[in-house]
């Protein structure tokens, strides 16, 4: 008879939590469903090691745009030029090494920089000039388009010879020497993974408290565990699967350091607080002191110096600068963004958010090209999908206001 | 009001728009701990003269003293520096930033400062802002809570909090009772009592004379651009409203050229305080 209460009451507790954090945990949901519905139709190929660590690598350069696209959403504006700027400057960087002969970290340096100062003309045309995002950056993917033709136009497709620039995209973290235990496993990875379980649950614990503290409503206990154990599993079992692979790729280092500075910047800096409240409320930022233009400088400026990052993980995987690279990468950043929880209205959106969508995004893309799926339908399935996540998005925010 | 020096004078405030004179030599004077209600008919030139106070506007012509001292306020962040801050009608708040966010928001405290990256202290600003709520029993369950998911009574009261949180001298409402309900608007006029209980000093803009009749020390009519009454809050309510819908609609005016001059009225011996 209790266990029977109990349940009833835990029935209760898992839908009010749903309903009332749909939002938040709907990308999750997604993504395991999608996760799912593609290892039963390729019958286990699409959750191998080999499989997800590719996709992880796939990723790399969408989830970076994707960052800097939620930031650039939050506040309420809109970047499509950055998948040709991507394109533009992994060609940058490639010339730069084959042509110009310039060491690979000056080759990089000098994309990301070109990416800085590609934002800040943006913002200038955003911010200063007051033009739309949406027509200064849709000037920018033309303009880009043909700047990345330029470069490639003499040789077509610029082939990069540099190891350690193609590492990037290709290799992997060394691992500890081997002691006898777990052969085959890369045991670096596998402490890395722990590691970082462990700092979310302590994180997850801390932060409890500090609400509690508040008097703020927290999630019933027996749900907190399994929010933890659910985490942790799920970060546990992509670190296993990825383990039993060839471990942590380089990508995946660069997009967790991406993920954890930005990450830190949103929630626990003054400049992400600014940020948040220019998105939530632009003239109110202003009247408390909050320079929007500056703001506005600082997103596209890190959205530029993230495309260059982009372009360079792009070329990296490739070994080459193509003349069609970053094609479509900002409608899979924007989607990515979206998925994972920014808001068309300004103001919402996380940066872990945007790497669980940007995970969304590839998933399709890597599952339904195992299922070999023609590519026409594939645009269709992920256009589909967009629409999906921004209906959810008005859908949640109607029944919030309500 | 015993202070010699006002803590506000605005001196023969002009501003126009374009063709338009929105405003044609007001003068303004707020005592220490006072609750001045600024009333008039829409377009009277209200909302400007406080938006020159403010900082959001520049007068054409005119001088503000703030506490004896000759002020040059250029935009909203001086008029802050110099302890003046308004409520804006359509509550200048972040919805998705919870209570804490708003109350600190553009001067959020900072625990540590790495070069441009400034870490904030959300615990001192967490216990800040309970303070603060509980200073002026203002009901709200958690500070974390997100301002979208409070009511507009809290919101208004989150606002004026806002307002008055740090060190302000004077603290300019605009219309904080539009659009609430009975009962919040009972909340707000309570907060603005325990405001003045608390010393501080107010100017309350306002088109529901009952709640300027509550409230305030002393109120001024505008019309048209000028200041037609400023008289002290006294008598019965239907008295006062009667009186003051007299001024709104031009029927008086105690300022007219000549009008000081004549012995039946009731203001003089005010106006001869004020001058």
């Amino acid at each position: 008879m209790s266990t029977r209460r109990f349940k009833i009451s835990f029935i209760k507790d898992v839908n009010k939590i749903l309903r009332q954090n749909i939002r938040e945990w709907g990308m999750y949901i997604a993504l395991l469903v999608i996760m799912a519905i593609f290892t039963i139709t390729t019958k286990g190929v699409f959750i191998s090691s080999r499989n997800i660590g590719n996709l992880i690598n796939q990723t790399g350069y969408i989830a970076v745009l994707a960052v800097g696209m939620t930031l650039v959403i939050i506040i309420r504006h809109i970047d499509l030029s950055v998948g040709y700027l991507s394109g533009f400057l992994g060609a940058v960087a490639a010339t730069a090494m084959v042509s110009w002969h310039l060491p690979v970290y000056a080759s990089i340096a000098l994309a990301v920089a070109l990416g800085v100062l590609a934002g800040i003309f943006t913002a200038f045309l955003v911010a200063q000039m007051k033009i739309p995002a949406f027509v200064a950056t849709l000037a920018g993917w033309l303009g880009y388009r043909g700047a990345l033709q330029l470069v490639t136009m003499s040789k077509g497709t610029i082939v990069i010879p540099n190891a350690a620039f193609n590492a990037i995209g290709n290799g992997y973290i060394p691992d500890i020497p081997d002691i006898g235990i777990l052969p085959g496993v890369h045991k670096l990875t596998l402490i890395l993974g722990v590691l970082v379980i462990l700092l979310f649950i302590i994180n997850a614990i801390n932060n409890r408290r500090k609400m509690r503290a508040y008097n703020f409503e927290v999630l019933p206990m027996h749900l907190f565990i399994i929010k933890l154990v659910f985490v942790s599993a799920l970060v546990g079992g992509i670190t296993w699967v990825l383990a039993g692979y060839k471990g942590l790729s380089w990508t995946t280092v660069v997009v967790l350091i991406v993920v954890l500075v930005y990450n830190f910047i949103m929630s626990r800096t003054v400049l992400g607080r600014h940020i948040y409240a220019v998105g939530g409320n632009p003239e109110a930022a202003e009247l408390s002191g909050i320079s929007v233009k500056k703001i506005t400088y600082v997103i596209f400026g890190s959205m530029g110096m993230l495309a260059g990052l982009s372009g360079i993980l792009f070329a990296s995987r490739f070994k080459s600068a193509t003349t069609t690279a970053g094609t479509l990468f900002e409608l899979d950043a924007i989607a990515a963004a979206f998925v994972g929880g920014a808001s068309a209205s300004g103001g919402l959106g996380k940066v872990t958010g945007s790497i669980i969508g940007a995970l969304v995004m590839m998933s399709l893309t890597s599952g339904m090209n195992l299922m070999g799926i023609d590519i026409s339908y594939q645009y269709i399935v992920r256009a589909l999908v967009l629409v999906a996540a921004v209906v959810f998005d008005v859908a949640t925010r109607n029944r919030e206001k309500e | 009001m015993g202070e010699a020096i006002p803590i506000v004078e605005m001196r023969n405030i002009r501003k126009s728009f374009g063709g338009v004179q929105a405003l044609r030599g007001v003068d303004l004077v707020l005592h220490h701990n006072e609750v001045l209600g600024l009333v008039g008919d829409n377009a009277a030139g209200k909302s400007t003269l406080m938006k020159i106070l403010s900082g959001a506007y520049i007068p054409n012509e005119g001088e503000i003293f703030i506490e004896g001292k000759k002020a040059h306020i250029i935009n909203p962040w001086d008029a802050r520096r110099q302890g003046i801050e308004m409520v804006y009608q359509d509550l200048a708040l972040a919805n998705n930033l919870d209570v804490a966010a708003n109350v600190f928001m553009g001067r959020e405290a900072v625990s540590v400062k790495l070069g441009p990256i400034s870490i904030m202290d959300e615990h001192h600003m967490g216990q800040e802002t309970q303070r603060l709520l509980d200073r002026l029993k203002i009901d709200i369950s958690s500070v974390r809570l997100k301002v979208e998911s409070l009511s507009g009574g809290q919101r208004q009261a989150v606002a004026i909090a806002r307002a008055t949180a740090f060190n302000t001298k004077v603290t300019i409402m605009d219309e904080p009772t539009a659009a609430l309900s009975v009962a919040a608007i009972g909340k707000v006029l309570d907060l603005v009592r325990e405001l003045k209980a608390q010393g501080c000093s107010i100017i309350i803009i306002s088109h529901r004379l009952e709640d300027i009749y509550q409230v305030s020390d002393r109120m001024m009519v505008l019309r048209h651009g000028r200041k037609v009454c400023d008289t002290p809050v006294a008598g019965d309510i239907d008295d006062f409203r009667e009186r003051v819908v007299a001024y709104i609609i031009g029927a008086r005016d105690d300022f007219a050229e000549g009008v000081s001059k004549q012995p039946n009225n009731e203001h003089e011996e005010v106006q001869d305080i004020v001058h």
